[in-house]
C-alpha cells in the first residue's frame, strides 16, 4: 500500500498545531519543556453538542479539523478511523466509581459518550460528514494498527482517509494498568500516493506500508524532548512520523501493530 | 469475490454452539429471563450466557468477557479449525478483527469495587491487557496464534457488523489470505445502568416491532467466523458491506434514516445486488419506539409487498450490543446454510409497514441482509449469500 500524508493536526502540551511543531523543532523542542497543558475549545462542534463534549471529544474534533484544513480537503466526505489505547479514561473512571457506590444512577450523557466511537460521532456532526467512521483499538500498539487500517481504507476507496489518535494522561487507579504521562491527540490525512500531494509545510514523500509478522519497538526520535513525549503516550509514535513528514528524512519507520507484528513505512521522495 | 465464510460459531442466550442455537430457535421459546443480575436493581429481562467459572484463563487475561470469548472458541471445534487453516498460510497473512463495545469493562467495574486502602487496583486486577477497549482481540489473538493484522472495532452496537466490513476489505485487497472475525460483549452494570439512565430498558422481554413495545432487553454473546480468499466446499459468501454515519446525534437516530439507508444501499451496491435479490432481512429491531419506527420506514419502502422475509431476533437473544452484529450475521449465515429462518420472538400485534415474520419457518435462501445501527449514528449493513 503506497500512501502519502497530506495533512497533520496536533494537540499536546506546548504544541497545539503543526506550525507549533515546526517552530518547536528549530530549538530541538527545548521550548516545550516547561509548557503546561491547555484543553482545546473545539469551536467547530455545534453549541447544542458542545456542552455535552468532554476532553477526549474536544481533542479529537480539534485535531481532525486541523488536519483536513492542512490538507485542504472536503471535510464532509472523508471517511475516518479513530484510535486510542485506553479510550476516554475520565468517563471510564466516572462510570466505574459510580457503579462501585450505593447510588448507581448514571448520567445519560456520560453513558452515551462512553462508547469509543463518541469522538468520531462529534467529528461527523461538526463536519456534517456521513461517510463511514470507526474506532480501532490496539492497546499500546493502537497507532500502528490504526495506521494499517486507515491506509487500507484509503487504498480501497482510492481517496483520503482521516486517522485520528488520542490518549489522555492517566491517574490512579487506571494509571496502575496504563501509565500515560502526557495527553496527546494527532490527526493525519492519509491519501493513496497517486491521489495526494502534501502541502508546502510537509515533505513530498510517499510511504510503502506493509505489515511484518515480527515484533518491533516504537520509534525514538533524535531530539530528547520529542523522544520523551513519544514515549509518554501510546500514540506518541505519531510524533516520529510527523517529524519525518516535516524534515523530509526518509529513514524507514516501524510501528508496533500488535505484540507479534509491526507496520513498516518505507519512504521515498515523490517525483 | 474473495470473502468466503468457512466456519462460524455462536455462544449466546440461545445456547453454546450452533446446534444449541438451532434447537432453541426450533423450540420457539425466548431465552430472556428476569433472574436478578448481581448488584443491579433495574427491573428487566436479560439474555444471558452461563459462563463456567473453570475455563482456566491465563491470569493476565482473566475477565468475564474473555471467559465468554474462550467459551465461544471451544464450540463447534472453531479454535481447531482456525489452527488447521492457519497452519497452511503464512503467519503475516492471517488476521483478526474483533468487534466489541463493552470489552472487559466487567473486570474494571470489579476492580473499582475492590480498590485497596490507597484507592489503587488490588494486585489481582493489575492486568494491563484487560482494562482497555482491545482486551478481547488481544486475548483471542494470543489464544489462536494470530500474527497478522489484529484490531478491535468498537463502534457501539454496530461493532460486530463493522468487524465483517473491515475483514472483507482486507480479503478483497489481498492484504490477508485468511481472517478470523469475532465479537464479544458481556452483561455488566455499565450497560444495565447506562440504558436504564436513557430510559430504554423494557420491564418485559423485548418485543421488536410490536405495536405496544416498551424498549430493549439487554443480552450478551460471543461469536466467530473464519473467512478466507480461497473457496472451500460448502462455504458461504460475504458479498457486500455498507457503512455510514448519521452525523445527527450521539444517541438518537436520525428520524429521516438517511445514514441507515446509505449503509443498506452501500451493502447492496458492494454485492452488486438489488433489494429484490434479498430473500431475508435480519432487522436491527431493538424494540425501542424510535429505532423500530425509523428502520420500519426504511424497510417498508424497500420490501413492502415483496416476498422478502424480515424478522427481528432480539426477542430471542436480547440486544448483545457490540456483539449484536455478529449474532445476527450468524443467524443469517445459518439460515442460508440450513433454511431455518428465525421469526420475531415475543411480538404479536405488529407495527411495521411490511410483513414481519413472526414464527420461524423453513425456506431455502439465496441471499440475506443484516442491519446494525449503533450509538454515535454508526450504521452497517451486510449481505451474505450462497
Amino acid at each position: 500500500m503506497k500512501v502519502v500524508v497530506t495533512g497533520v493536526g496536533l494537540w499536546t502540551r506546548g504544541m497545539t498545531s503543526l506550525a507549533d511543531f515546526a517552530a518547536a523543532r528549530r530549538d530541538e523542542f527545548g521550548g516545550i519543556g516547561a509548557a503546561s497543558f491547555e484543553a482545546p475549545k473545539a469551536a467547530a462542534i455545534p453549541t447544542r453538542e458542545r456542552r455535552r463534549a468532554g476532553l477526549a471529544i474536544n481533542l479529537c474534533v480539534e485535531v481532525a479539523h486541523q488536519a483536513c484544513d492542512c490538507a485542504g480537503i472536503d471535510k464532509s466526505s472523508i471517511p475516518s478511523v479513530f484510535v486510542s489505547a485506553m479510550g476516554d479514561t475520565a468517563i471510564t473512571d466516572y462510570m466505574c466509581r459510580k457503579l462501585a457506590g450505593a447510588d448507581k444512577l448514571l448520567s445519560p450523557t456520560k453513558f452515551h459518550n462512553s462508547v469509543h466511537n463518541a469522538p468520531a460521532c462529534y467529528w461527523a456532526i461538526s463536519a456534517n460528514n456521513r461517510a463511514p467512521n470507526t474506532f480501532v483499538g490496539g492497546f499500546l500498539e493502537s497507532f500502528g494498527a490504526g495506521f494499517f487500517e486507515a491506509s487500507s481504507q484509503a487504498i480501497w476507496n482510492g481517496a483520503p482517509t482521516l486517522l485520528v489518535g488520542y490518549d489522555m494522561a492517566t491517574e490512579p487507579p487506571l494509571a496502575d494498568v496504563a501509565a500515560i504521562a502526557e495527553t496527546l491527540a494527532v490527526a493525519l490525512v492519509i491519501a493513496p500516493a497517486h491521489r495526494g500531494r502534501p502541502p508546502q509545510e510537509l515533505s513530498a514523500m510517499a510511504a510503502e506500508v506493509r505489515l511484518v509478522a515480527e515484533p518491533a519497538l516504537p520509534p525514538r526520535p533524535h531530539a530528547q524532548v520529542l523522544a520523551q513525549l513519544t514515549a509518554a503516550n501510546p500514540i506518541g509514535g505519531a510524533l516520529a512520523l510527523i517529524e519525518q513528514c516535516v524534515s523530509g528524512d526518509t529513514h524507514t519507520l516501524r510501528f508496533p501493530a500488535s505484540p507479534r507484528a509491526h507496520v513498516e513505512l518505507r519512504f521515498e521522495a515523490m517525483p | 469475490m474473495t470473502a468466503f465464510v468457512n466456519a462460524y460459531t455462536l455462544t449466546s442466550a440461545l445456547g453454546s454452539g450452533v446446534e444449541a442455537m438451532r434447537k432453541t430457535l426450533r423450540g420457539g421459546q425466548s431465552a430472556l429471563t428476569d433472574a436478578p443480575w448481581p448488584g443491579s436493581d433495574v427491573p428487566c429481562f436479560l439474555g444471558r450466557v452461563d459462563v463456567p467459572a473453570d475455563l482456566a484463563l491465563p491470569p493476565a487475561h482473566r475477565s468475564r468477557n474473555n471467559a465468554l470469548v474462550e467459551l465461544a472458541l471451544r464450540q463447534d471445534a472453531f479454535a481447531e479449525t482456525v489452527g488447521d487453516v492457519r497452519s497452511g498460510l503464512s503467519a503475516e497473512r492471517v488476521g483478526l478483527v474483533m468487534g466489541t463495545s463493552t470489552s472487559s469493562i466487567d473486570r474494571t467495574e470489579q476492580a473499582y469495587c475492590e480498590l485497596d486502602a490507597e484507592g489503587r487496583f488490588a494486585p489481582a486486577f493489575r492486568q494491563s491487557a484487560v482494562h482497555n477497549p482491545h482486551a478481547p482481540a488481544h486475548f483471542a489473538a494470543e489464544r489462536l496464534g494470530i500474527a497478522g493484522p489484529c484490531i478491535t472495532v468498537s463502534a457501539a452496537c454496530a461493532s460486530g457488523a463493522k468487524a465483517f466490513a473491515t475483514a472483507k476489505r482486507w480479503l478483497d485487497q489481498g492484504l490477508v489470505d485468511g481472517v478470523v472475525v469475532g465479537a464479544a460483549d458481556s452483561l455488566c452494570l455499565s450497560v444495565i445502568y447506562g440504558f436504564h439512565a436513557l430510559q430504554l430498558v423494557a420491564p418485559e422481554p423485548c418485543r421488536p416491532f410490536a405495536a405496544d413495545r416498551q424498549g430493549i432487553s439487554l443480552g450478551e454473546a460471543a461469536g466467530f467466523a473464519l473467512m478466507t480468499r480461497e473457496h472451500a466446499e460448502g462455504a458461504l459468501r460475504l458479498l457486500g458491506a455498507g457503512e455510514s454515519c448519521d452525523a445527527y446525534h450521539m444517541s438518537s437516530a436520525d428520524p429521516e434514516g438517511v445514514g441507515a439507508r446509505l449503509a443498506i444501499e452501500g451493502a447492496l451496491a458492494d454485492a452488486t445486488l438489488d433489494m429484490a435479490d434479498i430473500d431475508y432481512v435480519n432487522l436491527h429491531g431493538t424494540g425501542t419506539r424510535a429505532n423500530d419506527d425509523i428502520e420500519g420506514g426504511i424497510c417498508g419502502s424497500l420490501i413492502a409487498g415483496s416476498t422478502t422475509l424480515a424478522s427481528g431476533t432480539k426477542g430471542w437473544t436480547g440486544h448483545a450490543l457490540g456483539a449484536a452484529g455478529m449474532v445476527e450475521a450468524i443467524l443469517c449465515l445459518d439460515a442460508l446454510a440450513t433454511g431455518l429462518v428465525p421469526g420475531t420472538c415475543n411480538t404479536v400485534a405488529v407495527d411495521a409497514p411490511f410483513d414481519l415474520l413472526l414464527d420461524s419457518i423453513e425456506r431455502p435462501l439465496q441471499a440475506a441482509l443484516s442491519n446494525s445501527f449503533g450509538f454515535g449514528g454508526s450504521n452497517c449493513a451486510l449481505v451474505f449469500a450462497q
